[in-house]
């Protein structure tokens, strides 16, 4: 046959139709077919488990999804292709409840036989308020007061962890506290900033902003009770009111006073300590751990899941048991900061050894205890952006000089907007 | 219709119906790459959205048709006004600085002055850096304590600025990374407007016995009119769309008093951090009908009789 621009340009035309059709036919519903994919975020597993649990089950296909995460798996939900069988979820899991149809309940392959390992807590917060396990726990993130154990110390203050935490039992012990040891260091922050009161205050309150049942709670006095702690740690000049980075932890003012000593203590969740150690290297040892002032409460924390696509959920559910195993637990928080979510691991001797960089304190016996404290909560889908509300408000009280009443109204409207444009209201 | 032909009869040729419309395939199909990808990744997506702002969807779950109702919220919303003013105080305050630099440093480098590729370069070189990477330096730069900006302000006697935190020196400072990034890129074009001159018009204004500065005020300003409009126009499009500075330098909810909240970045935070798509593609529906609203006012502006004439 000889080859003319017409049979040419047919030719052309029906390969690239068969290649059309070809593509549609195989796009695979899971992204690596005959393997175990598994997408978690960088620093979401500790990679060393991962690979050991890449050695032992064969087919696992490990893949590190960058900070975007959660809009490839909506995409791949949406499309029904190149999903992973096994994925993370974040803290966020409850905007997953009303969608479980897409997720394997964890308690027909038999999750219920190991639950009792984990913080019931914990373990609660990924169920679905209709009972769906959608979540086993990868870690938490207990909160506890860190401080300067040698500037309290130079400021003739308590400042052994349990001399501190009895001296600030209560947030208004603690305001009260600060304010007095200000007087003694000027110049000085022991709050980072109004979001961080009312965030961890938040933390301990067993009742969050909406009842199981997704019935929101309004004006509920935990949340007003929450805000007018940021409003008096303020109103007092304890909070130093760093902004000005994506997440504000992370802010290049709030390491410089880590560093300079300005910044003598705050309330956070144990995930902060990685950060800490990596930004402050020159402070070791200086820094102790006590009891957070108001009692328990925790701050983020991940899940893996296990979607319905999978075609072999048992196994995929030992690879999620294997590397969330209590044994492994004590390597994860050692390799990548993540808490363990079984009690089991709390008393691990790796775990309870002297830490240097908190002057040879054990940490853990402090912030163990907090994670076990712990009051179940229910967190709504909407709880974040809520959250997210109030704490922007709170910042331009605090470095826009916004009226705090406008600032709870506006906050307030926010909100009832947002639950009416999402039909909850 | 088949009709009996004598056989002595000339043959005339004719195309039947079907293969003329076949005729122009080849050509179609050397046009059709365009259309075929614009038709997948450009008009489908369009109107789709159009379709997604009318539902409500959080990406996973079923779509609930909310009407109008999406709309209604978005002409309503305190945030989305605030964010188109955000967004044109933001353009105005970088525009302005930027175009007036960019000229003076396209004056500079027309001049006969030494190694003037590499300073072309060298000016031309923001535009092409990595704006995540700059934002996370310039988040330094702006640190209110411990900043370059205000250890210099420090030096000439001026108070610390708070880059980060004060709602007007946001903007300032979302506007000066747009300076930073837009200069040498302009200052590129007006060089190329300069140089296409005429140059008998200058030696005309010697003779005369203007000065430098009368010549560029006089001579050099009017004659590149249809460069700055050019120029105006060009960052009235990328000025619309400020994103990646305030997203990097603030957060995804726009920093204290939402002042660094532009539209693009109001968007975007409903859409994939609050997974709120039908929102999302209203506000998207929003920035279009903004945007063409400036378009019709930039073409007015255009089309207005002698604007493109120079003012000889």
């Amino acid at each position: 046959m000889t080859l003319t621009r017409r049979s040419f340009l047919t030719a052309a035309g029906l390969s690239v139709a068969a290649l059309g059709t070809a593509a549609s036919c195989t796009s695979p519903t899971t992204a690596n077919p005959g393997k175990l994919t598994l997408w978690y975020t960088s620093g979401g597993l500790a990679d060393t488990v991962v690979a050991d649990a890449g050695q032992r089950f064969g087919e696992l296909y490990p893949s590190q999804v960058s900070g975007q995460l959660k809009q490839r798996l909506l995409a791949a939900l949406a499309g029904e292709a190149y999903l992973p069988d096994i994925t993370m979820l974040g803290d966020d899991i409850a905007t997953y409840f009303a969608d479980t149809a897409h997720f394997t309940d964890l308690r027909s392959l038999g999750a219920d036989t190991v639950k009792d390992q984990y913080l019931p807590w914990k373990w609660r917060a990924g169920t679905s308020p209709d009972g769906f396990q959608l979540g086993f726990p990868i870690d938490v993130g207990p909160a506890a007061l860190y401080y300067r154990h040698d500037l309290f110390a130079q400021a003739g203050f308590p400042s052994e962890p349990d001399d501190v935490a009895a001296a600030v039992p209560t947030w208004d012990a603690y305001f009260d506290f600060g304010r007095r040891l200000q007087e003694k260091l000027p110049g000085r922050h022991l709050i980072t900033d109004t979001k961080t009161v009312y965030t961890y205050s938040m933390a301990q309150e067993p009742q969050k902003y909406f009842t199981r049942d997704n019935a929101y709670l309004g004006d509920a006095p935990q949340v007003r009770r929450a805000w007018d702690r940021a409003l008096t740690a303020f109103r007092s000049g304890l909070t130093a009111g760093y902004a000005g980075s994506q997440d504000p932890g992370s802010s290049v003012e709030r390491h410089a006073a880590w560093n300079s000593g300005k910044e003598l203590s705050f309330v956070n969740a144990s995930w902060i300590v990685g950060e800490l150690k990596k930004s402050a290297p020159g402070t070791a040892g200086k820094w102790r751990v006590c009891r957070a002032p108001g009692g328990a409460g925790n701050q983020g924390g991940s899940f893996l899941a296990i979607t319905k696509y999978c075609p072999r959920p048992d196994q995929a559910f030992d690879v999620v048991r294997w590397l969330l195993s209590p044994e492994n637990q004590p390597r994860s928080y050692l390799e990548a900061g993540l808490f363990p979510t079984s009690p089991a691991a709390f008393t691990d001797p790796r775990l309870l050894a002297p830490e240097p960089f908190f002057g040879g304190q054990a940490t853990m016996a402090v912030l163990g205890k907090a994670a076990r404290e712990v009051k179940p909560a229910y967190f709504s889908p909407w709880d974040i952006a809520i959250s997210d509300t109030f704490t922007d408000e709170l910042a331009n009280v605090e470095l826009a000089g916004k009226d705090p009443g406008r600032a709870w109204d506006d906050a307030r409207r926010s909100v009832e907007r947002l639950l009416t444009r999402q039909g909850v209201l | 219709m088949a009709t009996l032909t004598r056989p002595d009869a000339p043959v005339r040729v004719t195309t039947p119906p079907r293969s003329k419309r076949w005729r122009y395939l080849p050509q179609y199909l050397a046009i059709a790459p365009f259309f075929v990808l614009f038709a997948v990744f450009g008009l489908y997506p369009v109107l789709y959205s159009l379709y997604l702002a009318l539902q409500r969807w959080d990406g996973v779950g079923p779509m609930k048709f909310v009407g109008l109702g999406n709309f209604q919220f978005l002409v309503t919303d305190p945030v989305f006004w605030d964010s188109i003013g955000n967004t044109l105080v933001i353009w105005v305050m970088s525009t302005i600085p930027m175009t007036a630099l960019a000229l003076l440093i396209a004056v500079g480098l027309h001049s006969s002055i030494r190694f003037k590729g590499a300073f072309r370069i060298a000016y031309f070189l923001p535009n092409v850096t990595s704006i995540v990477a700059m934002s996370l330096v310039f988040g330094s730069i702006f640190s209110s304590e411990f900043g370059i900006l205000n250890w210099l302000l420090g030096l000439v006697g001026i108070d610390p600025v708070q880059w980060l935190t004060d709602p007007w020196a946001i903007r300032g400072a979302i506007s000066i990374m747009i300076v930073w990034r837009w200069v040498g890129y302009n200052a590129i074009i007006f060089l190329a407007g300069l140089q296409a001159l005429p140059s008998d018009v200058y030696e005309a204004a010697r003779v005369d016995g203007a000065g430098p500065v009368r010549t560029f005020f006089r001579i050099t300003l009017p004659l590149l009119r249809p460069v700055l409009l050019f120029s105006v126009v060009m960052s009235a499009i990328s000025g619309l769309q400020i994103f990646t500075e305030s997203q990097i330098l603030l957060g995804n909810r726009g920093g204290p008093d939402e002042a660094g909240m532009t539209m693009v970045l109001y968007f975007y935070n409903n859409a994939f951090v609050n997974s709120d798509f039908g929102y999302g593609a209203a506000i998207a529906w929003g920035i279009f009908v903004v945007v063409v609203l400036f378009a019709v006012l930039n073409w007015r502006l255009i089309q207005r009789p002698g604007f493109l004439k120079a003012g000889r």
